[in-house]
């Protein structure tokens, strides 16, 4: 298991933490939702930083209240297939404001990161034999495109054909 | 009709660039067939019974003659000289080699053209009424909406990785040439009381296995707030959609499973609380867009056209070509020819190189240099002036795409069936070649009238034997292929989905059976009364009692 960004690996210091386990004093610890709920004032009462994962099916209402509180959300692909946290991850970024690491899980392929990426997710957790060659080509893939990103750093193709038009 | 600026050019380019990695990748095993597959899909390759099949996305049917030049070019150079065009408005090549696929991409990139979504879990070309912006009966041009839609659905990074592929259609009159609802988003420009111009918009609707006539969910919605509508459906389907079996992945099994009423609560309610003005076009661009869909530059022709209405009194055969292929064009003087791609025993939906270098060049000369093509298989040139209808009419008779069958019952929709598909039952390409061969005679066809014979390999439907006025269906039975038929489906803003009459019929009974049915329809009908009015008169039961006899 590693971490990457759009760049490549980086330095990781998140733990998982399963949901009989102790919290740990200090330290960056990644729960389940349903720790999370039932737990929650004793994890961000000891734990240094505190994550939640889920999947897409995931029901977003029951995250809402501890966002400001997290700094890592980890959304898992079952799939490479599994389009859910394409929604999730902009549905938290334009709807919920959430400012925190969003990281992408699961057996998605590097060509698939630039996509994540336009739609809010920050980091990727993958496993050994993920190309950061590939990765590297594949965020540099496009430069244009007709969608607003979750987190916009380039414009729009239409904002780029009408520049005063706001 | 559109054309692109650098913007999108450069978004086409970027595309070939990242597939040819990822082609390379594959070959040297970097990425396995399973990974690579929904990529490759995405770019429109698919892998069929004995080789790569290509599909190309031709944008709601709107085809230039540089276009059509280009894809004769690849007809000949990638192919084995044809080509095939489908019930998508798109075009397919059969034959094609996994390494060559860079360079094909390459090609149709310099004439501004793509495979992009015509495969896979995506947004799949959007498509529109063949007649768009030169029909009588029209509110506002469907391309316009189109393109708007294309470009929206163009590597959408949130809608790449649905549960199922997801097609959306657009018309702009109440006269449905469209087929908006049999599609996952069907749109129909309407006017409200107001007189504004929008849409009704249509959802859930589709063949395959469960054929469903899609649920209207809303009435009325504001021209301007078009993509944040689609994208709160889509986000809705995106996540609640079923993912573990893909039998049950439509949208039509969504709205069916949640309910039309439930449905619509949740689209309205993400829709209410997403930022809409992040998503809908701003106007500046509509303008733009719309641009590109300005009139040609007509003429002003004084009706009648004395050569034309002289040359349909003194020939027969081209005075009924007209009345079937023929269409009313909004301009005095003008026409839209559809070109038959159904002649008796030919294969429905294919064009050899040749026959399209023709069309390109009679496109040029007598319609503005476009072409379009309909889900019905065939071909239009949308603006033909009534003079030259007849110059056409011959031109097109020496590349054998001069019948005059549009509507009836030779020009038939087969889908590919065991001839190219592995998921197929039966084929269907010889079912259509022999009933077209037995109604060649036009006197017969021209009887019979308004006839629409769908037919499809299996289930899945590609066919749209659902919504044939007689519908084929091939099925296995015992490892043998057998056909049933259905009645009563239809397409149009009557939208249907035929009934199954009975047991099926083997390979060599299934023509008989469909000359059976027609036949019944003879006998009953009353004056001026079509197939499809004749069924919906007296139902099922006259045709079972002459195939199956009384029980
Ligand atoms: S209907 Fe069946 S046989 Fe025909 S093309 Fe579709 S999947 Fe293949």
């Amino acid at each position: 298991m590693a971490v990457v960004d759009r760049n490549g690996p980086i330095a990781d210091s998140w733990k998982r933490l399963a949901d009989d386990a102790p919290v740990p004093q200090g330290g960056s610890v990644i729960v389940s939702l349903a720790r999370l709920k039932s737990d929650d004032n004793a994890l961000f009462a000891a734990a240094k930083n505190v994550g939640v994962e889920f999947a897409g099916d995931v029901n977003l209402e029951e995250v809402l209240a501890y966002l400001p509180r997290l700094s890592l959300i980890v959304a898992r692909l079952t799939t490479m297939r599994d389009g859910r946290p394409f929604s999730i991850g902009r549905l938290l970024r334009e709807r919920h404001g959430y400012k925190g690491d969003l990281r992408a899980a699961g057996p998605f392929i590097p060509d698939q990161v630039l996509f994540l990426l336009r739609v809010g997710f920050t980091t990727f957790e993958v496993d050994e034999g993920f190309s950061i060659d590939a990765l590297k080509r594949a965020v540099a893939a496009f430069t244009a495109w007709y969608q607003r990103s979750a987190t916009p750093a380039t414009p729009t193709v239409i904002e780029l054909r009408h520049p005063g038009n706001k | 009709m559109y054309l692109y600026d650098n913007f999108d050019q450069t978004i086409t380019q970027q595309r070939i660039g990242e597939f040819r990695d990822q082609v390379q990748r594959r070959l040297k095993g970097e990425l396995t067939e399973e990974q690579f597959r929904p990529l490759r899909l995405m770019n429109g390759l698919y892998l069929q019974l004995h080789a790569y099949m290509l599909r190309v996305a031709v944008p709601y049917g709107t085809l230039s003659v540089v276009q059509l030049h280009k894809l004769a070019d690849i007809a000949t150079k990638y192919d084995r000289g044809y080509a095939h065009f489908t019930t998508r408005q798109n075009i397919q090549y059969n034959w094609i080699k996994l390494e060559q696929m860079p360079d094909l991409l390459a090609e149709l990139g310099s004439v501004e053209m793509h495979g992009n979504q015509t495969s896979g879990n995506c947004i799949r070309n959007v498509t529109a009424d063949q007649f768009s912006g030169v029909a009588g009966d029209e509110i506002d041009d469907p391309r316009v909406a189109s393109e708007v839609i294309r470009q929206w659905s163009t590597f959408h990074p949130e809608f790449a990785w649905l549960p199922r592929k997801f097609k959306i259609a657009v018309t702009g009159a109440a006269h449905d040439r469209a087929a908006i609802q049999f599609h996952d988003i069907g749109l129909q420009i309407v006017r409200n009381e107001a007189s504004e111009v929008g849409y009704r918009v249509f959802v859930g609707g589709g063949m395959g296995r469960t054929p469903v006539i899609a649920t209207e969910v809303r009435a009325f919605l504001p021209k301007d707030e078009l993509l944040s509508y689609l994208e709160a459906i889509l986000r809705v389907y995106n996540r609640y959609g079923r993912r573990d079996n893909m039998y049950k992945a439509r949208i039509k099994i969504l709205v069916r499973e949640l309910g039309a009423e439930e449905f619509i609560r949740q689209v309205e309610e993400e829709w209410q609380a997403s930022d809409r003005a992040l998503v809908n076009l701003p106007p500046a661009e509509e303008d733009r867009v719309r641009k590109f869909f300005a009139d040609p530059p007509y003429e002003k022709i004084a009706v009648p056209v004395a050569a034309f209405e002289d040359a349909r009194k003194n020939d027969k055969a081209f005075a009924r070509w007209v009345a079937t292929n023929v269409h009313t064009h909004k301009v005095p003087g003008y026409g839209a020819v559809t070109i038959s791609l159904k002649p008796p025993g030919g294969i429905p939906g294919d064009a050899t190189d040749k026959q399209m270098h023709a069309v390109a060049d009679l496109a040029e000369k007598y319609s503005f240099s476009e072409v379009r093509v309909t889900h019905v298989q065939n071909l239009v040139l949308p603006y033909v002036k009534l003079a030259d209808l007849h110059a056409v009419w011959q031109a097109l008779g020496k590349i054998g795409f001069a019948d005059a069958n549009i509507g009836l019952v030779s020009d038939i929709i087969a889908c590919p069936g065991l001839d190219y598909c592995a998921l197929a039952n039966a084929r269907s390409i010889p079912i259509a070649q022999q009933i077209s061969e037995r109604f060649a005679d036009l006197d017969r066809q021209h009887d019979i009238g308004p006839l629409q014979i769908k037919i499809s390999g299996c289930i899945n439907a590609c066919g749209h034997h659902h919504a044939g006025h007689i519908g084929i269906l091939g099925v296995d039975k015992a490892g043998v292929e057998f056909y049933q038929i259905t009645l009563g489906g239809a397409a149009d803003e009557n939208a249907a989905i035929g009934t199954l009459i009975g047991a099926g019929f083997s390979g060599d009974d299934i023509l008989g059976a469909v000359e059976k049915v027609i036949d019944t329809y003879l006998e009953l009908r009353q004056s001026g009364e079509t197939f499809i009015d004749a069924y919906r008169r007296v139902g099922a039961a006259p045709f079972k009692e002459k195939l199956y006899g009384r029980r």
